[in-house]
């Protein structure tokens, strides 16, 4: 107890050192915030990007086919007329039936590998706010010979709004077929794949020339809250066959920046353990070089080295402490002010960041995590406690003589 | 029994390949209660014998005796746990806790001593700072006391467990004269109230008047052991 009040009070006493240690542990701290807010942020917005133009909050797929999805195979579809009996679920917006083919994109001289899907236009455009993405045109109607693509996929091949194109498809029978259409609309979203990789058709068109009628790979469905979705995604199972599952958006493969995240923070990690535990080595050992007279006094009055070692590293958490709630402070601001405010890439470098395949268009933001608040903090206590000892063992173990004549 | 018994004690110290021998066999008993001097010239080895007899060195011959208790025989905690409740020591540069009041300074000794309640401590360090004339100034930290009243601090604080010795090496070094013998005036008078055990190394004939036991030390032999009854200072 006694050597507790004496650690604070050398800390409140050596106020200028302590603070410019807390300091550097607290831009450590806000450092490894912003950078884990940010990442956060992309992968939530990669999540966005996929739930707004691809998967919707939840997607109702026949099992078999869920774990061939890749393949997008014309077998185990869904029949729109089975689809038709399941009743709106509590908290649904709206659903939309979705046929996945792969096709080959042909303007007549070059052709590119596609994904086309047939949609059905109205119910599409209720999940996937495209309205405002067109750049030239506009959505075709059920039964109409039209096409809609990426502006970017557009320009690859050289095709305007008004232009004919081929899609080479092969049929459920494997028989080779074409669906031929008019360029209706070109859209430009923040997702790439749709940018680049998507052909859209009618529905009816689709299932008519891959020889599957009435039939859909899946049904999208949006919700009023994401969150609610592997609820709901159980809700819905239970009233549909066993073979036909019910998948929410957070089990689908988005493009996370898990990895990145984890590379990124073991960077920011290690940074933040060199960083912290270079000061508060340093710290401790000018301390005890200072107090050298007193370290050999406390010894001849019997202090046993462990409550020597208690002394300093019991000064060295408390700074720990500190940096710790410092750097927590500065980083709930500096997070704050990027999930409000942001930072606008496009504004500050003028590159349009989607042909990465990064999805931001303009604005990025930061996503809250009080997880890393937490495991940051704990994580400075640690440092600070740990590169703590070795420098306060070897103060602890000078000789009392040499510590008092120490000038 | 005596409190310290050396027998033939010898102290070498190793300075790169060169031996230098500091002491070379005393041999000396000292009774508790005994107010001793210990003086010589520069180099003599009088801070060495305090540092053996004060269980922060060991000595390379001889054997030493405190209370009855071979030291060579004991480890390094269990030397400290000597000095932690039976010996108290005090140093020509005080050595006081800059970040503690003159009050915590002297509680930090007891309190290491763990014996006694917070009742008991507070009557006993407020009763050893008064005893040493420092009433009035227990709050004042180091670096506003004068040096006189800062080795005050470091006699109460050696004092204020009544240890059974109290070594003192130079303790009026950095003191002019008339605060140095109000400091050993302060330490005759624990020594006869208390029945402490004394011993001090000075190069100051002042100090010395204030012994009972006077030793003299050259080229690290014991070389002149005179007692007396009266201290030629009456304390
Ligand atoms: N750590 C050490 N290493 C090497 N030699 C030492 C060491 N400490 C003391 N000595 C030597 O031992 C001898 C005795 O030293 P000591 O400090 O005991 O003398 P002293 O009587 O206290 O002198 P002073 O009056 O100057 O304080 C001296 O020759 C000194 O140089
Ligand atoms: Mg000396």
């Amino acid at each position: 107890m006694f050597l507790t009040k004496l650690a604070l009070k050398n800390l409140i006493r050596h106020r200028n050192r302590t603070l410019i240690t807390a300091c550097i542990i607290a831009a450590a701290v806000f450092l490894y915030l912003i950078f884990d807010s940010l990442i956060a942020g992309m992968t939530d917005m990669s999540y966005d990007t996929l739930i707004d133009y691809e998967t919707g909050h939840l997607q109702i797929v026949h099992r078999d086919y869920w774990a061939e999805e890749e393949k997008l195979p014309l077998e185990d579809l869904l029949s729109l007329e089975e689809l038709a009996t399941l009743s709106q679920v509590d908290g649904e917006v709206a659903r939309s039936p979705e046929l996945a083919f792969p096709a080959r994109l042909s303007n007549g001289m070059n052709e590119l590998p596609v994904v086309g899907k047939g949609i059905i236009p109205d119910e599409f455009l209720r999940i996937f706010p495209l309205e405002d993405k067109f750049v030239a045109g506009s959505m075709f109607a059920l039964g109409e010979y039209k096409a809609v693509m990426g502006k970017r996929l557009a320009d690859l091949l050289d095709l305007q709004v008004g232009d004919f194109i081929t899609l080479l498809v092969r049929d459920k029978n494997e028989t080779f077929n074409t669906i031929e259409a008019e360029i209706g609309g070109l859209i430009h979203t923040i997702n790439a794949n749709v940018n680049q990789n998507v052909v859209y058709v009618p529905l009816d068109i689709a299932g008519h020339a891959l020889a599957v009628p009435e039939k859909v790979s899946k049904v999208i469905i949006k919700l009023e809250d994401k969150n609610g979705a592997p609820r709901i995604a159980r809700e819905i199972e239970a009233r549909l066959p066993a073979k036909i599952g019910a998948y929410p958006w957070n089990e689908l493969e988005a493009i996370t920046f898990a990895g990145a995240k984890n590379a990124g923070i073991m960077v920011m990690t290690t940074i933040l353990l060199v960083i912290a535990a270079i000061a508060i080595v340093n710290t401790v050992i000018l301390a005890a070089l200072e107090r050298m007279g007193e370290i050999g006094m406390m010894k001849a009055m019997g202090l046993q080295e462990k409550e020597l070692i208690y002394l300093f590293v019991t000064e060295s958490v408390g700074i720990g402490i500190l940096g710790g709630l410092a750097g927590v402070l500065l980083g709930l601001i500096g997070v704050a002010l990027l999930v409000r405010i942001g930072i606008d890439w496009s504004a500050q470098t003028g590159v349009d960041m989607s042909s990465f395949g990064i999805p931001v268009l303009g604005t990025m933001y930061g996503s809250w995590n009080p997880l890393a608040f937490l495991r940051i903090f704990c994580f400075s206590l640690i440092v600070s406690f740990f590169a703590s000892i070795p420098p306060a063992y070897w103060a602890a173990a000078k000789d009392p003589i040499e510590a008092i004549e120490y000038r | 029994m005596a409190l310290l018994e050396l027998k033939g004690v010898t102290k070498v110290y190793q300075q790169g390949k060169i031996e230098v021998p500091a002491l070379r066999g005393i041999d000396l008993t000292v009774e508790a209660g005994e107010f001793t001097t210990l003086f010589g010239p520069s180099g003599s080895g009088k801070t060495t014998l305090l540092n053996l007899v004060g269980c922060l060195d060991k000595p390379t011959g001889g054997t030493i005796l405190f209370d009855g208790q071979d030291l060579a025989a004991l480890s390094k905690k269990e030397l400290a746990m000597i000095r932690r409740e039976h010996i108290g020591f005090i140093f020509q540069s005080y050595n006081l806790i800059p970040v503690l009041t003159a009050y915590e300074n002297v509680e930090f000794a007891i309190r290491l001593v763990n014996k006694h309640s917070d009742r008991e401590i507070k009557d006993k360090v407020m009763g050893i700072l008064a005893a040493v004339g420092l009433e009035g100034l227990e709050n004042r930290r180091p670096n506003e006391l004068s040096g006189g009243q800062k080795q005050r601090v470091a006699i109460a604080r050696a004092l204020v467990k009544e240890p059974k010795l109290v070594l003192a090496d130079e303790p009026s070094a950095n003191l002019d004269s008339k605060t140095s013998e109000e400091v050993l005036a302060v330490m005759a008078k624990m020594n006869r109230e208390l029945g402490t055990t004394f011993i001090f190394s000075t190069h100051d004939p002042l100090v010395m008047d204030y012994a009972r036991r006077l030793l003299e030390i050259r080229d690290g032999v014991i070389t002149l052991d005179r007692r007396r009854d009266e201290a030629i200072v009456s304390h």
